[in-house]
């Protein structure tokens, strides 16, 4: 039993547990948005893992990107309904 | 000429007759055959080294007939010539192989170390428990033997075994029995264990009259046979156990050995010759499939009915990959030693993965169908011809595998999918059986139990590819079929999409997806259609959830876990996956705590509006615990113990459990289980093994409190807040419960240097003598 590499998730953990110095650094308000970030990451892991990138941290990159874009995308939509409404 | 038509019970090898078989014969008797059965084994080499080989098997006794012959090798993938060993007898394989691999360790062996089952079975088409007729002259010397029925019948003709069951009044490992329960032929007996003597005399006697084919025990292995045994050496008094009267029993001792990344422990074995017998308690997978299960694996492994019941499913996929490979001439290499093939960084990280697990959309969802692949990886293997022989390492082949630079052989089929193909058509075929059987219909306990040995050997089967030490193991066709497995799962996910569904969930071969309007099993008939017309591989309708819960991780509410869950069907039928009712630690109180939540929840159209109820009935189990009304046995934590004591460094709670036991002289095992009670006194706990009852007032109350309300608050999640939340809900009258406080310092963070000084010590004398130390000062 056991793998040769390890796998994507405790990858992820070990890139999280990584950047604790820049968490720590950071203001409080700073921290929860970090850990936002990264809990968004963590949704697209299976995507990460079936990309077998060989630099994961650009694929979780990516997927806090991906997460922020359906926000931006999201709001973009109530805005244009607000607008609407108001128009 | 003698005839008989029967049952292959058992068959073994006996120093005077060879190899003896037993049989059940359909018109009742019971026949004790034998035969001579000629074993070959075979050595490969360098020409020089065989013809030294050759040279000194000439001068041995009984001098063993040699030829050369080409014999295919599934590693080198070539036909190699080899120097075939043949004994004329079966019993004098052993000590012939045992003295030519010690005088020629750098040759390379095969088809030396085998069941004498397996190889009766490639010869003689015969199996254990197969239905088969067979001729013998007057000294009972078979002279011909042919079955009459495959493995693979879905309705294969019933044994009239004649079953004796033996049974303790109590777990002997926990307290003296006092009687036992004997049943046998629609009879029940009941013999008191004293005077010894005479239940000796009974139980032959008994034994004697019914002339049983099956012993069915409670720890026959572990305590009942044993100490039988020995009544009858100290009395000397005769006590009829193996029909066969020249042979002693056969003994295996208690093991315990690492599986899937855990310690698992099996007790001693006793085998009988002649007779069969099974402990129901040290049997693999017995409270899964009982009989029926034990006989099917038995068939279909070819291993003998003793040894089946007590084997795990690797064993048994092993041994069909043996069989086959025995009946198609492929070399089974006796001790195989094969590398993974060199492959750079890039491809390693894409092929060392597993199936595709994704992250579930957290909360409750309603009208939720799951669909899933029939036995996803066994169908792999087959469909697309997996197998240590097939596997290229081309990426310019033909047919290749996704994404990884291998490719498939499909000139000829290959060992394990010949091996798997009948094994995975009679599952399907049991479980289509199913589907039309009624609930109350006979066959259904049978089918069904059936089918689940079948599954837990098909189960196994992908993790037998990629075990190096399998005879018939490649890493690389096992990361085939996990390549093939996700490009499979992504086609179905693609599939689904494109028909507008979403997709929930998807674990490895499970989909989880729903549409709007979407909720009879005719509104996903066209997407499974769809997928099994891309992959090629079947997919059924597991059910259709009213609502399905996909719960978030306990260390983080953002985050999601693939594989804890739990819905309701459409059928009220509940699926509970990774919470505390399906760990087999958690006490009685806790899951049936958990059980009842989860049946409230199914209840009102919306489970939020159970949360009364719920909060009712849990502070009626927090009234009860006070009352100290829960039987003791209801509080009861049953775990495995995980490494030899005087390995731990901080002593979690079944360690100081078993330390308790080592005290009255029951040494434990890693891998064996271990049942105690958490108490409030200093080593917080009691092993129930002790034999007396705890004081029912030293139950530490407060710490099953908390595994309540963490089991409640696991289930809850989508409703409530938190624990906290939960608490506040249900506690509203701690103070009038009085529930005993939680000590500052609980007993689970005991390291070893506060309990009897372990720390220093290694062996296991040394332990006991400091735990009587401990008691005496008490």
């Amino acid at each position: 039993m056991g793998r040769t590499l390890s796998s994507t998730t405790q990858t992820f953990l070990q890139e999280e547990g990584a950047l604790g110095r820049f968490r720590r650094a950071l203001r409080k308000s700073d921290q929860l948005a970090f850990d936002e970030l990264f809990n968004a990451a963590q949704q697209h892991i299976s995507a990460a893992s079936y990309a077998s990138h060989l630099l994961p941290f650009e694929s979780m990159l990516l997927a806090m990107l991906l997460e922020e874009h359906k926000e931006v995308t999201r709001l973009r939509q109530v805005v244009n309904e607000l607008l609407e409404m108001h128009a | 000429m003698p005839e008989v038509k029967g049952w292959l019970l058992d068959l073994f090898e006996d120093p005077q007759d060879d190899v003896v078989l037993y049989l059940i014969a359909k018109k009742g008797q019971r026949y004790r055959l034998h035969c001579d059965f000629p074993i070959t084994f075979y050595a490969m080499g360098s020409n020089d080294d065989l013809r030294a080989l050759w040279r000194f098997l000439t001068t041995q006794t009984p001098r063993p007939i040699l030829h050369r012959e080409k014999r295919l090798d599934v590693f080198s993938k070539q036909e190699e010539t080899v120097l075939a060993i043949t004994t004329q007898k079966s019993v004098d394989e052993r000590p012939l192989f045992e003295k030519v691999a010690h005088t020629f360790p750098y040759l390379t062996y095969a088809d030396a170390d085998i069941q004498l089952s397996l190889r009766f079975a490639a010869v003689t088409g015969v199996y254990p428990l197969a239905y088969c007729h067979a001729a013998f002259d007057q000294d009972n010397t078979l002279t011909y033997i042919k079955p009459l029925e495959e493995a693979w019948a879905i309705l294969p003709a019933d044994i009239p075994f004649r079953i004796m069951s033996l049974r303790p009044d109590k777990d002997p490992h926990h307290t003296q029995p006092h009687q036992l329960y004997v049943d046998v032929n629609k009879y029940h007996f009941t013999f008191n264990l004293q005077p010894e003597h005479g239940l000796l005399i009974n139980l032959n006697s008994l034994l004697i009259r019914y002339d049983p084919d099956l012993l069915l025990t409670d720890w026959g292995d572990t305590w009942l046979l044993p100490h039988l045994i020995e009544l009858s050496q100290k009395f000397n008094l005769p006590l009829s156990l193996n029909r066969e009267e020249r042979k002693d029993f056969h003994w295996q001792k208690e093991r315990s050995y690492f599986s899937y990344g855990r310690i698992v422990y099996r007790g001693q074995q006793v085998h009988l010759y002649g007779r069969c017998h099974i402990d129901r308690c040290n049997a693999v997978l017995w409270d899964d499939y009982e009989l029926d299960g034990v006989v099917e694996a038995c068939r279909v492994t070819a291993l003998p009915l003793q040894l089946s019941a007590r084997s795990s499913p690797g064993t048994g996929i092993s041994s069909i990959e043996i069989l086959t490979a025995l009946r198609e001439k492929i070399l089974v290499p006796w001790q195989k030693q094969q590398a993974e093939m060199i492959k750079p960084a890039s491809e390693l990280y894409l092929a060392d993965q597993g199936g595709l697990i994704f992250q579930p959309k957290i909360g409750m969802h309603k009208d939720v169908a799951q669909i899933d692949f029939v036995s996803l990886y066994p169908s792999i293997m087959v469909n697309f011809n997996i197998s240590p022989e097939t596997i290229l390492n081309d990426p310019s082949a033909k047919n290749l595998v996704p994404t990884l630079g291998l490719g498939i052989d499909n000139s000829k089929i290959g060992l394990v999918p010949k091996a798997l193909k009948p094994l995975l058509v009679k599952r399907i075929t049991l479980k289509t059986e199913l589907s039309c059987i009624k609930s109350w219909h006979p066959l259904r306990k049978s089918f069904t139990r059936r089918a689940s040995a079948l599954k837990w050997l098909l189960v196994t089967c992908f993790g037998y590819l990629g075990y190096k030490n399998a005879r018939f193991g490649r890493i690389e066709a096992h990361q085939a079929v996990t390549a093939y497995a996700r490009e499979l799962i992504l086609r179905a996910k693609e599939v689904a999409e494109t028909m507008d569904f979403e997709v929930i969930h998807m674990y490895v071969d499970a989909l989880w997806v729903r549409k709007p309007g979407c909720t009879s099993q005719s509104d996903f008939d066209e997407l499974l259609q769809k997928i099994q017309e891309i992959t090629g591989v079947a997919i059924a309708l597991d059910g259709i959830y009213r609502w399905v819960v996909f719960f978030p991780s306990k260390q983080n509410a953002h985050r999601s876990v693939p594989n804890r869950y739990f819905g309701v069907f459409q059928d009220q039928t509940l699926k509970i996956r990774g919470v505390a009712i399906r760990r087999d630690d958690t006490p009685v109180f806790v899951s049936q705590a958990q059980m009842q939540i989860l049946n409230l929840l199914v209840i009102p159209p919306e489970p939020a509006d159970a949360l009364p109820e719920i909060i009712r009935y849990l502070k009626h189990c927090l009234h009860l615990l006070k009352e100290r009304k829960i039987p003791l046995e209801d509080l009861l934590v049953n775990q495995r113990l995980g490494r030899k004591l005087d390995a731990y460094s901080t002593l979690p709670a079944a360690a100081r459990a078993a330390l308790q036991l080592e005290n009255i002289g029951k040494h434990l095992r890693p891998g064996q289980r271990i049942t105690f009670l958490f108490t409030t006194d200093k080593t917080g706990v009691y092993a129930w093994d002790l034999g007396t009852p705890p004081n029912p007032n030293s139950i530490d109350t407060a710490y099953y409190q908390k595994l309540l309300f963490r089991a409640a608050t696991e289930i809850l999640q989508p409703w409530i807040k938190d624990e906290e939340d939960l608490k506040r809900q249900v506690l509203e009258y701690e103070e009038q419960l009085l529930l005993p406080r939680t000590p500052h310092t609980h007993p689970i963070s005991h390291s070893k240097n506060n309990l009897p000084r372990l720390a220093n010590t290694s062996s296991k004398s040394s332990i006991a003598k400091t735990a009587n130390i401990e008691q005496q000062s008490k």
